[in-house]
């Protein structure tokens, strides 16, 4: 029996196949399993290639997974467009549409020779079940529900729901479709080391996404304001907003354009109310100059920047990591804004909260980085646990304070109490320019650099922080890992596997990205010889920042690959044994 | 204090003088913003809102310092943004008088994009340009209402693009509240930005001030005096948008000052509009 199972589907836009995902991990979730459903597409809106990943198994998922357990191919054409985002091993079931014409033993997948290959009458079975080719992912599901023994009532459900509004005939011809489906697994059985073993006891489950997550916790934490413009993939934080802020007592705009909605943000905030913008990396840039003012300005703002393929258009519809440079250094002048990062969607609400907090204590711009994968796949979670979650607002002038305010007053954090219009005795003019406690505009050399020491030196506690480092594995160990945001689940799957090898090894997942924090990697690297950082970038922007801050050990390489390449498990772990053996073969 | 008395001034006893902060302008001597910071004392004084519920939100040049000469909570921010971030702190709290003031370059340039939107969207806020054809802080620069064919430090030979009409842009817009004023007129100033402030909605007050370094002589002080022509002598009926339309179309020939247009009925705000949203949508609480 499998524990984890992962199937990857394509096909035609309009195949249904994203559809076919969905129900999937809907049926997932209501029979108790973890998951994560990822959607692959080309950027047009209908047609052309689409396809979804779909990984089950009893225990919380970390990432999508590496080769595909099953491999179903609505034609070739189609699926062969995603290359290595759907890998095919020897240990795959390849399932294909027989109308297709290919011989099993000619598919066109460069030679590999998968598990098992089954060449299927689909679309003869949609037709005959339901009349129409559009019930064809319905036999899909059938399929998967014999041969991989997913769920077989809960996908049943699923389709009485989906259907039950389209009338008595479309329901019962897709029911139809979903039995020839099963029927036509059981009649041609591929073997019970093929099924996913029963789901574990366990509790409530929610099915979700990265998106999702950031706008609930933004309400969670009080956010009162979000100002936005639409831009993929970060649209759905607004549209989830737009639908509930209000019920918070707060309000929304979707603005003309980036820098307006991010201004109305600043705006809200100078106003009092903690507030939000979200975009992906073309409107991080557009946003630059506010960020700087939010800085100098010394107002809290969170800034969720979803990150997708890059410069410029790039990839709008895959993940990469590229924007670090950008998100801690797109800033002038001397800034220092901080930058966190989720690990996954589950950790989305944590660090999005944690965003709040930081901004609010410090009186600070802080940018929230994610990317196409947590904000869009979808993924079963467990409910979050609100009760451990701490909440945090700006330090208020006390009434002593009021009676001769001085907004920028030097204290010994840094942070100065702040009023907001509305509060009487707390007037000030806030300014972009260069101004002393009281706010009044100066060009003094003297002022200046007092009161950079207080905006930079205001952030140094971040850098302790040690909640916001995930550090696991062998502490004494010679080799090491470090990866972050939605890549940092591959390395942990791939640290763990390298540990039940025998492999001495230890992981550093770091939450917080910039201000880089010293202390605790020059702690990580004590006891290192090697060490790799795993990223979604060419470029290995994590790598190069920490080099910048921190004394690294002899050989600190990254693994490091542009956007919308998959990173998988195996791969880290092929790297890994490597460098166990021998250092040199590492590059 | 500065009332008369010792007492703290109260609503009923504010002056011009209750709005004026001790920062000392950054204005060369004679600037036509002297005069449009008085007025704006004078309207706030007589509007009677206390101070510290006033929000004052600028861009960046000359006339976008006036914030710090108020003794509003004031917010001199990036060059173009200065809507934007007015609308996010209406709509933050839309208790708040809301004022927004730039120049034309400010208003008109870098931040025209905003303009047509915070129109659209109608959030109770006035917005106040002081339009003097001319980037001063940077040292006299063509500015978007540069007359074709004026000389400036960036248009040596003159300039070879048509200047763009305010009034005429705002009123296309939908604009419910469209006025314009000269410092040499104080009184009508005043009147008019109070008239503006009263306006429930998005007022736009377009102010022509010279600029007495950059600005070319036909539209200083002396000038402008004996060139106005007061609308409201005109008997311009403010009621009537496309009569108003005609009128701005002089715009940069003809100095008309006072109120071009208000809209008789004015059509609910977008903050009026987001606090009944969030009364609808509040949870209700349980008997």
């Amino acid at each position: 029996m499998l524990n984890n199972l992962i199937i990857g589907m394509a096909g035609s836009g309009g195949d249904g196949i994203v559809s076919a995902g969905e129900s999937l991990i809907g049926a997932s979730a209501r029979e108790g399993y973890y998951a994560i459903l990822t959607k692959s597409f080309g950027s047009q809106i209908r047609g052309g290639e689409s396809s979804c990943r779909l990984r089950v198994s009893n225990d919380p998922v970390l990432n999508p997974g590496g080769a595909l357990t099953a491999a179903i191919v609505l034609n070739w054409e189609d699926f062969l467009r995603f290359g290595g985002e759907l890998p095919v091993t020897e240990k795959t079931v390849v399932i294909y549409e027989l109308k297709t014409g290919v011989a099993p033993d000619a598919i066109p997948l460069g030679g590999i020779k998968p598990a098992i290959v089954r060449a299927v009458p689909m679309e003869e079975m949609a037709v005959k079940a339901a009349g129409t080719l559009q019930a064809k992912n319905n036999v899909v599901l059938g399929l998967v529900a014999g041969w991989f023994g997913l769920a077989r009532q809960s996908i049943l459900e699923g389709i009485r729901k989906k259907f039950g509004k389209k009338g008595e005939a479309v329901l019962a011809g897709n029911e139809r479709a979903y039995a020839l489906g099963l029927e036509y697994a059981d009649n041609n059985p591929i073997g019970p080391e093929w099924r996913l073993a029963p789901p574990k006891a366990g509790g409530a489950r929610i099915l979700t996404d990265g998106n999702t997550q950031c706008g609930a916790a933004a309400l969670f934490a009080g956010c009162k304001f979000f100002g936005g413009y639409p831009i993929t993939p970060a649209t759905e934080i607004m549209e989830y907003l737009q639908r509930e802020i209000w019920k918070h007592g707060g309000s929304i705009l979707q603005a003309e354009d980036e820098i307006a909605g991010i201004g109305a943000a600043v705006g809200a905030s100078f106003a009092g109310r903690k507030s939000m913008t979200a975009t992906s990396g073309p409107g991080l840039s557009l946003k630059c100059e506010l960020l700087g003012l939010a800085s100098v300005a010394e107002l809290p703002l969170v800034c969720v920047n979803v990150q997708r393929g890059g410069p410029s258009t790039g990839l709008p519809t895959k993940r990469e990591q590229a924007d670090l440079f950008a998100a801690a250094f797109s800033a002038h002048g001397d800034t220092v804004r901080p930058v966190l990062a989720p690990i996954g969607v589950e950790d989305a609400f944590a660090v999005t909260v944690e965003a709040f907090n930081i901004a609010e204590q410090y009186q600070t711009p802080v940018v929230v980085l994610t990317d196409q994968e947590i904000a869009q796949r979808k993924e079963i979670i467990a409910p979050v646990d609100t009760s451990k979650l701490r909440l945090i607002e700006r330090l208020r002038p006390s009434e002593e304070d009021l009676k001769d305010y001085s907004r920028f007053r030097f204290t010994e954090s840094g942070v100065s109490p702040i009023s907001h219009p509305g509060m009487k005795g707390g007037n000030y003019l806030a300014a972009g320019i260069e101004h002393d406690v009281y706010g009044a505009p100066t060009s003094s050399g003297e002022m200046h650099t007092r009161m950079n020491d207080k905006r930079l030196n205001k952030l140094n506690p971040l850098k302790q922080r040690r909640d916001l480092f995930v550090v696991t594995g062998d502490p004494e160990a010679e080799l090491g890992v470090i990866s972050w945001g939605s890549v940092a689940g591959v390395a942990l799957e791939a640290v763990n596997a390298a540990r039940a090898e025998g492999i001495r090894v230890k992981l550093l997942v770091p939450k917080l990205l910039y201000p880089v924090a010293e202390e605790i990697y020059s702690d990580f690297f004590r006891t290192l010889k090697r060490c790799v950082v795993v990223e979604q970038s060419h470029q290995g922007q994590l790598h190069r920042v920490i080099r910048m801050w921190v004394n690294v050990p002899p050989d600190f390489t990254a693994l490091a690959k542009s956007g919308a390449n998959p990173i998988a498990p195996e791969e880290v772990l092929e790297r890994l044994r490597a460098m166990n053996l021998n250092p040199s073969t590492a590059s | 204090m500065s009332s008369a008395c010792d007492c703290p001034p109260t609503p009923e006893t504010y002056q011009a003088r209750d709005f004026k902060s001790d920062l000392k302008p950054i204005w060369c001597p004679g600037c036509g913003d002297y005069g449009v910071v008085t007025a704006i004392y004078r309207a706030l004084a007589a509007i009677k809102r206390p101070p510290h519920e006033i929000a004052f939100i600028s861009g960046i040049g000359c006339s976008s310092r006036i914030p710090g000469y108020t003794t509003a909570y004031g917010f001199n921010t990036v060059h173009g943004r200065a809507l934007p971030i007015a609308q996010g702190i209406k709509m933050a709290n839309p208790d708040l008088l809301v004022l927004a003031a730039g120049g034309d370059g400010d208003g008109f340039s870098i931040g025209g994009g905003h303009v047509p939107h915070a129109i659209r969207r109608n959030l109770n806020i006035t917005y106040i340009v002081m339009d003097n054809q001319i980037y001063g802080l940077t040292k006299g620069q063509l500015s978007p209402t540069t007359p074709r064919g004026t000389k400036t430090s960036s248009s040596a030979y003159g300039s070879m693009e048509n200047p763009m009409n305010p009034l005429l842009f705002v009123l296309a817009c939908g604009a419910g509240f469209v006025a314009q004023g000269v410092p040499a007129d104080m009184d009508g100033l005043a009147k008019m930005i109070e008239a503006a402030i009263r306006y429930p909605g998005f007022a736009f007050v377009n102010i022509q001030s010279p600029c007495v370094t950059f600005g070319s002589a036909d539209t200083q002080m002396k000038v402008q005096k004996a060139s106005m022509k007061k609308l409201e002598a005109e008997g311009h009926d403010t009621s009537n948008r496309l009569r108003a339309m005609e009128l701005a179309q002089d715009y940069g020939k003809t100095l008309y000052t006072g109120i071009f247009y208000r809209n008789p009925e004015p059509p609910p705000t977008y903050d009026s509009l987001i606090q009944k949203l969030q009364a609808d949508m509040a949870p209700k609480a349980t008997a």
